[in-house]
């Protein structure tokens, strides 16, 4: 019973973000006007406003919350750490580092953009799998998230300098960096959708491997299943939304840290409900901070990513203090 | 392997002959300048000159001095694109925020020529250096490039060439006014300067040295008040804003060596097109290094004849 209400109270949460995400703005449309819309009236201008700059804004938001929270749960019940986030340990600045790369080349259509985030992304996770294997690090949950620190600054001091290299490709790098789904267009977001769509078939199908895995080895070999197998389509399915989350968003830190830690909080260790509740915590997150994100430095925007940072470092903070980290 | 302390000697017998010789080939001719940092004494004609800043070189090079050293523009690698053919072979010492100390003393300088923002810890190494020229006239005001060009020419020894250039300018202000004012009704000349990102624009100010220039000949450059006092330009404006700039005229700004591909990519967003420019075409691209960044007499000779070639494709609308 305890549970059925947290479903309905976190999708209400959603409901009503995506709510405030319609109707608030950096803008002067008034309030009347956005609601409008919403009843199918208003003005032409207030139309454009509400379905042409923060319909699309709100589905890349939710997008792009699934995403990170998914691959965040995911990250965590893998390597059996609870700080292991994507943005933390290196996935997403390998995703931007690969981005900054292209635009440096002159890349520019979203399609290859995604695919090459991705690339990035899958080569950031295979670093943090190899980091687990160090002795030590692996059990060690602050210690591989020192090691996902480490590459995470490398990558965007590397990211950094490519920028010294071209300015002009630089204030588009700059961008991505700091992470905004602001001025996003449809064209972005059907780019990437054929890969976050695959990617949760990967998740729908490997979530109770996953779940007997987490059991240990032995019990997950004892039901048939391949440990190997699994962690490999994991890191797939990490990469592939992890790296369309970037494409989409630039490299957002904390928010699959923040996504997991709320949901498990909610519903315990089994992944599968981790993963259940993670489907609105995530979006409802994202869409929440990115509404502030306008509202805060108006007539101009904050990037998200500055929000989704100040939000997300207390909480990880909040995690370390407040208990004795436990090995998933 | 020369005696290392034989060398040391010699550099500084050397050196010494040097500044004897300098100092007599420095007659009478001394000149005492007032900066930000105080009157600074310079005599003779200076030789090897460093700007530290795009006005200083745009105002030394205008009055027949090329420098040694300068720094890049904003947004480039080299000095801008339109002082390149004039400024070959200068070192480069720095960016528009940073500048290489060492990279000046190496080029041994007789006179340095900075920004009005140069910080006094700066100024306290480069005088050191040499005799360094700091402005001290309020910023983003329509003559700040003639006060600026004044004292820069006058440091150099050049004070009647610099009157004459800047003559020169005015002069040109009053034919692309003119030309302005045959094409164009006083009710058509509301104009927005910006430049493009991918979040929305960069919203320039209407004090801004290319902002002025097109005020000077007529238009009207407003930024709806979304830049704040004392700054280049806004922070990226959200596309919900554009209200703020949807005037008749946009010089669209450029970092892109084609300022096309730049339109292009702006086209791309849904709320540029909507904008009344976009609509009519009342759209010019220019380039950013030029627009943006530099200031100075040459500059701006450039930049009115971007506004004489922007008029000159519109139909006599009056």
């Amino acid at each position: 019973m305890k549970a059925y209400r947290n479903y309905v109270a976190t999708w209400i949460m959603l409901l009503l973000a995506c709510l405030a995400s319609l109707l608030f703005g950096a803008g002067t449309l008034e309030l009347g006007q956005a609601f409008a819309v919403l009843t199918g009236q208003g003005t032409e201008n207030a139309q454009f406003i509400v379905m042409e700059l923060r319909l699309p804004r709100l589905v890349i938001g939710v997008a792009t919350g699934l995403a990170l929270g998914i691959a965040g749960a995911l990250l965590q019940t893998l390597t059996r750490n609870p700080l292991a986030e994507p943005g933390l340990l290196g996935v997403s600045a390998g995703s931007a580092f690969a981005v900054s790369l292209a635009i440096l080349f002159g890349a520019s259509t979203a399609t290859l953009t995604t695919l090459i985030s991705q690339a990035g992304a899958l080569a950031g996770c295979s670093l943090v799998i190899a980091a687990t294997r160090i002795q030590g690090v692996g059990q060690d949950p602050v210690r591989l998230v020192l090691a996902g620190a480490t590459l995470t600054g490398l990558l965007l001091s590397l990211s950094s300098l490519l920028m010294l290299i071209d300015q002009r490709a630089a204030d588009e790098i700059r961008f991505w960096i700091t992470g905004s789904i602001a001025g996003k267009s449809w064209d972005q977001l059907t780019a990437t959708m054929p890969s976050l769509l695959l990617a949760g078939a990967i998740v729908v199908g490997v979530a109770r491997p996953l779940a007997s895995l987490a059991l240990g080895e032995r019990v997950a070999m004892g039901l048939g299943h391949k440990p190997g197998r699994i962690r490999l389509m994991v890191i797939l399915a990490v990469a592939l939304l992890v790296g369309g989350a970037t494409a989409l968003a630039g490299p957002l830190v904390f928010v699959g840290l923040v996504v997991p830690f709320v949901a498990r909080s909610l519903a315990g260790a089994d992944i599968r409900k981790t993963l259940w509740l993670c489907l609105p915590i995530g979006p409802a997150i994202i869409i929440a901070a990115d509404t502030l994100s306008r509202l805060l430095v108006a007539p101009s925007e904050m990037p998200l990513g500055v929000i989704t940072a100040v939000i997300g470092a207390p909480v990880l903070m909040g995690i370390i203090r407040t208990r004795r980290i436990p090995a998933l | 392997m020369p005696n290392p302390l034989f060398v040391a000697k010699s550099l500084l017998i050397s050196l010494v002959l040097a500044a004897t010789f300098t100092n007599a080939a420095a007659h009478a001719d001394t000149r005492i300048v007032q900066t930000a940092y105080g009157p600074v004494s310079i005599e003779g004609i200076p030789k090897r000159v460093v700007t530290l800043y795009e006005g200083a070189l745009d105002a030394a090079i205008a009055s027949g001095i090329n420098p040694v050293g300068a720094i890049i523009t904003r947004g480039g690698s080299d000095v801008a694109e339109y002082i390149q053919p004039k400024a070959k072979g200068v070192g480069i010492v720095g960016t528009p925020g940073e500048t290489n100390i060492e990279a000046v003393i190496a080029l041994k300088p007789d006179l340095i020529l900075a920004s009005a923002q140069l910080a006094k810890e700066q100024y306290n190494l480069l005088s050191r250096i040499a005799p360094t020229i700091v402005p001290n006239f309020p910023a983003f005001t329509p003559t700040t490039w003639k006060q600026e060009t004044r004292l820069f020419t006058e440091a150099l020894g050049r004070a009647e060439t610099g009157r004459k250039v800047i003559s020169g300018v005015e002069n040109k202000i009053a034919e692309v006014a003119k030309l302005v004012d045959t094409k164009l009704g006083p009710d058509q000349r509301e104009t927005a300067l910006i430049r493009w990102m991918p979040q929305g624009p960069l919203v320039m100010s209407e004090g801004l040295f290319s902002a002025s220039l097109l005020n000077a000949t007529g238009f009207n450059v407003s930024s709806g008040g979304s830049v704040k006092d004392g700054r280049p330009h806004s922070h990226p404006l959200s596309q919900e804003n554009l209200g703020l700039i949807d005037h008749q005229w946009i010089f669209l700004a450029t970092l892109n060596a084609d300022g096309n591909e730049a339109l292009q990519a702006a086209r791309k967003s849904p709320a540029f097109q909507r904008l009344k420019a976009n609509r009519s075409g009342q759209i010019a691209t220019v380039n950013g290094q030029l627009w943006t960044s530099a200031s100075g007499p040459l500059a701006a000779t450039e930049i009115l004849n971007d506004i004489a070639n922007t008029i000159d494709n519109v139909a006599t609308n009056r």
